[in-house]
């Protein structure tokens, strides 16, 4: 909140143009403040056949200036298809699988404004999308359907086949919005650490991501993966919080399980003994609810390269259920409808190879005049599906609120 | 040298980190065997890993042709998988156990461990061991103090060792002293 605040206060008519126009730009989350890319000279559309040569071109760059990076998102099913994890007969819209911008102007929102730019003039024309909500939210499983998908599930955690699954339940309506706006009222409420937003000329991502999947410096890479999630009431606070978690038989077998499932992760990439649990156990507090977390890093070993390490960590073991492969087919032999953007990760990668990823969740995608939200909750043997149901409500509720 | 033989687990690349300190490791997919190396191995350790034994055919083949040759350990699914090919029938339990925190005993049956020695132990496992079991050289050398389940046996004759539970977990208290004895058993 006093992010928000930092940068309300530092009125600038270039931002106020740059808002107001339909320039494609993206804002992400940062320690003390945002950044914003825009400018964009490349803009790269991902599939099956050229995400390898995306990735192995970059480590032929040279990183000489903070603009040398490319910052986008990777789709769920394009991080399927890197596992050779297939999916079959699933409803799709059309939207793209992956799509990452060379940035040329890069703005630093913190104590004060700085704008960074390879170009001499930057343009703007004026273009304005107001939001318009021209048909309300519906979900798009009904507590029957989910039922059947969860209790299917539980019997295959019980045959060991899987020992975590989270299923994805989806609101849609249709709406245009627009996007800064959406994602500024957002940042009032809820300024996550993994924020971010994307403005292009036909679609917009809206988000305010907690979790953090990869964040690499040079060989050390860290990920803080989140299980756990409890719902806030007046009697709580953060200390009250993290008693609930220890004392909770199934919050804690759920985080052990992805604490020993990111170890694993990491160890694929990683120099043996350098994987560690950097801090154990700890509580994050947002908006409506409190969130369980880890810290993990690890060094790099030697021969890594960008392939391996988003193929290892993607998608984010916390948002899809334990063992990764196995539980991946499970789910996309149940899910009636592409995943989309939710559960791939946004970030961006310099051309040093250094980077940052989160996993898209609580987020709004606005393509084609419809803006989903999704949001998925565990199966583990001790949970309830009337239970789990409403906890993605209460995941995608600070996102259906900006609606209102 | 020791290979590790995955099951597509999601808790394998901890297992060969923690083998790592002891020997050089070679790790890859069931389907996917490097056969020179694999017989040019000194130790094969079979990981933990979805569904049931009777779902990896190709590993029980790899049980069997090295039998008595080598030394082989199983971890989690590795472990009901030996038990399986020893005439053991694997089945669900009524509890299930997944990022669970146990004590488990060693009994008079070991020889590598100190009988009535209790550890904390990371358990992931919705099958285990249908008892009673009988084996000529294959003894159950550790249980769980609750349920009684059977979480380790030894068969010194032919240097076969299993755990149900997961040395490589954080929720195993000291899990290399495990591996540590296993490997430098005689």
């Amino acid at each position: 909140m006093i992010d928000y605040k930092k940068h309300k206060s530092n009125f600038s008519p270039y931002l106020e143009k740059l808002y107001q126009s339909d320039k494609p730009m993206i804002i992400y989350k940062f320690i003390d403040g945002y950044k914003i890319f825009t400018d964009f000279s490349k803009r790269i559309v991902l599939n099956k056949s050229n995400i390898e040569n995306f990735l192995n071109n970059i480590s032929k760059k040279k990183f000489k200036r903070e603009q040398d990076l490319y910052v986008g998102f990777f789709g769920y099913e394009i991080l399927c298809n890197l596992l050779n994890v297939r999916i079959k007969n699933q409803k799709k819209n059309g939207f793209y699988k992956g799509l990452f911008y060379k940035p040329e102007t890069i703005i630093t929102l913190s104590k004060k404004i700085k704008i960074s730019s390879t170009l001499k003039k930057q343009g703007f024309n004026n273009h304005f999308n107001q939001t318009k909500i021209l048909k309300p939210f519906k979900i798009n499983i009904d507590f029957k359907k989910y039922k059947k998908i969860f209790d299917l599930f539980s019997k295959k955690i019980r045959a060991g086949e899987t020992y975590q699954i989270k299923i994805c339940t989806k609101y849609k309506n249709k709406s245009e919005i627009d996007p800064v706006s959406f994602f500024w009222r957002l940042m009032k409420v809820n300024s996550a650490p993994e924020s971010f937003m994307i403005r292009d000329k036909n679609y917009s991502i809206v988000s305010c991501s907690p979790e953090t999947l990869i964040e690499k410096k040079r060989l050390k890479v860290t990920t803080k993966p989140i299980a756990g999630t409890l719902k806030k009431n007046q009697r709580l606070n953060k200390s009250k919080a993290l008693r609930f978690f220890k004392n909770n038989d199934k919050e804690t077998k759920e985080h052990n399980m992805i604490v020993d499932m990111e170890r694993n992760d990491l160890s694929k990439i990683c120099k043996p003994g350098s994987v560690i649990i950097k801090k154990k156990k700890y509580v994050e507090e947002y908006r409506h609810l409190y969130h369980y977390v880890s810290t993990i890093e690890g060094k790099l070993k030697n021969n890594i390269n960008l392939k391996d390490i988003i193929k290892s960590m993607m998608p984010g073991g916390s948002v899809i259920g334990c063992p990764k492969i196995r539980t991946l087919q499970l789910l996309n032999s149940q899910e009636k409808e592409g995943r989309n953007i939710f559960t791939g990760s946004f970030g961006f990668i310099k051309f040093n190879m250094d980077m940052r990823f989160n996993i898209i969740i609580r987020s709004i995608l606005n393509y084609k005049n419809v803006s989903e939200i999704s949001a998925a909750s565990g199966v583990v043997l001790d949970s309830s599906s009337k239970k789990e149901f409403s906890e993605n409500y209460i995941k995608a509720k600070s996102l259906l609120e900006l609606f209102k | 040298m020791i290979y590790i033989i995955d099951h597509q687990d999601s808790f394998t690349w901890n297992v060969v980190h923690q083998f790592s300190q002891f020997d050089k490791v070679h790790c890859s997919d069931y389907f996917d065997i490097n056969k020179k190396l694999l017989n040019k191995s000194d130790v094969i350790v079979f990981s933990p890993g979805p569904g049931s034994p009777k779902d990896y055919p190709e590993t029980s083949k790899i049980y069997k042709k090295y039998k008595g040759k080598k030394k082989m350990i199983g971890i989690c699914l590795g472990f009901q998988l030996i038990l399986y090919n020893e005439g053991g029938k694997i089945r669900q339990q009524n509890k299930i156990y997944h990022g669970y925190q146990s004590k488990i005993k060693v009994n008079g049956k070991s020889k590598i461990f100190k009988k009535n020695k209790v550890f904390n132990i990371g358990r992931y496992h919705s099958l285990k061991l249908n008892e009673p079991y009988f084996s000529k050289n294959l003894n159950i050398t550790m249980r769980c103090t609750k349920t009684n389940t059977a979480m380790a046996f030894e068969d010194n004759l032919n240097k076969i060792y299993g755990f149900q539970f997961h040395p490589d977990s954080f929720l195993t208290e000291n899990g290399n002293f495990f591996i540590k004895k296993i490997l430098s058993s005689k």
